[in-house]
């Protein structure tokens, strides 16, 4: 799935900004740095560009571009993370932090970004866990990243599945999803109008 | 910047999930233009190379742009692919007017296909054992009871049942009817079971 050509998600995540340094002359791109007056672009100059670019640039040979660590990832906030994961907002930091690390963890050459991914994961797993079992306390949550919303909203899903099986599959007959998701929002647009 | 327009079609989707939007014909063609627009000064520069050399890095950056550019359209189409593909089961074989305005031409096309594909398939099952064909969107849930009462939630019409009963379903109206009558209703909305 993270990886797959056609995933709208895996889409979205690469194109978060990482900050990169331009190793050749680019002309005519000067577009690149909001804050270069000139046609080109020279060698040395530091740009955030989207990560499919970077990716991209940076697996030439010889490479275009170093990339270089984005904020959320450097020392000071590892050493949040590492204190206390389930107390940052992740909606508001990084909407795609997992994902994103898991890209930009090997221009770490010590490693550490990996770790914290591992670390903060594994703290942060426990808690939307018991948060999504009993469904009041979710809302108690920190802000979540999107992949853990949608682990929550999965972890939900199942709880139910699993209710409803154990009723044996006495249950009542329903609407499709689609079907009755498509009503739900021509109604909305009704009142709107 | 490049490829950002093929970025605000993509979070169109992803917002929403479980429901199909309108094809975006629009921005799809301005996409392409500017993808034209990139192969043309991708051309020229990569013929003036040979004089200036300095020019290489531009078309690599241009290049990757255009390879984005089509990775994203494909993960729409495909993505508009598979929820089309789910219309069919939810729905069945006739789409209501306003889901069928959502989809292009091309993609019309391609649901009449895979609808009578799946139609095929479902009507050469179980001929070996003197059955002629199986519906596979029925029967989702192993039946409890052989009928069920239902509450019609929207004005049909007339329903021709198996005996040859015409019963009449008006909005708010309940009815007792056997179950394999009614779920493909119930799946589609306009019946719902009550207890």
């Amino acid at each position: 799935m993270a990886n797959n050509y056609l995933s709208i998600s895996d889409i979205l995540v690469s194109n978060e900004k990482v900050p990169c340094r331009f190793l050749h002359d680019l002309p005519k791109l000067g577009f690149l740095d909001p804050s270069c007056t000139e046609e080109d672009l020279k060698a040395g100059t530091s740009v955030e560009i989207p990560l499919w670019l970077a990716e991209s640039l940076s697996s030439r040979r010889p490479p275009l571009v170093a990339v270089d660590l984005p904020k959320v990832y450097k020392e000071t906030y590892r050493e949040i993370f590492n204190a206390d994961a389930c107390t940052v907002d992740l909606h508001k930091l990084a909407q795609y932090f997992f994902e994103l690390g898991c890209y930009v963890a090997k221009y770490d050459i010590k490693g550490e970004v990996a770790t914290t991914l591992v670390n903060t994961f594994r703290q942060r797993f426990k808690m939307i866990l018991s948060a999504s079992v009993s469904t009041d306390s979710i809302n108690a949550l920190q802000p979540l990243s999107s992949s853990e919303r949608d682990r929550t909203a999965s972890a939900m899903a199942s709880e139910k599945a699993l209710s409803t099986w154990l009723k044996r599959g006495d249950s009542l007959l329903t609407t499709a999803n689609m079907v009755a998701n498509h009503r739900k929002r021509k109604r909305a647009e009704m009142e709107m109008l | 910047m490049f490829g950002e327009k093929v970025i605000e079609l993509l979070k169109e989707s992803e917002r929403n999930r479980e429901t199909l939007d309108q094809y975006n014909d629009e921005k799809i063609r301005q996409i392409i233009e500017e993808m034209h627009v990139l192969f043309k000064l991708n051309m020229n520069d990569a013929n003036a190379t040979t004089e200036n050399k300095s020019l290489w890095t531009t078309v690599q950056v241009r290049h990757s742009a255009l390879e984005r550019n089509k990775r994203c359209l494909l993960a729409y189409l495909y993505n508009r692919m598979n929820k089309i593909k789910i219309l069919r089961w939810e729905f069945g074989s006739v789409l209501p007017p306003d889901i069928r305005e959502l989809l292009s031409d091309a993609e019309y096309d391609w649901f009449s296909k895979y609808s009578t594909n799946l139609a095929t398939y479902m009507r050469s099952l179980g001929q070996d054992i003197g059955y002629n064909g199986i519906d596979l969107t029925e029967n989702l849930r192993p039946p409890k009871s052989l009928n069920i009462e239902v509450l019609c939630l929207v004005d049909y019409g007339k329903l021709e049942l198996e005996d040859g009963d015409v019963i009449m379903l008006k909005k708010n109206s309940t009815h007792f009817l056997p179950t394999s009558e009614c779920q493909t209703l119930i799946r589609q909305g306009i019946l719902k079971q009550i207890t």
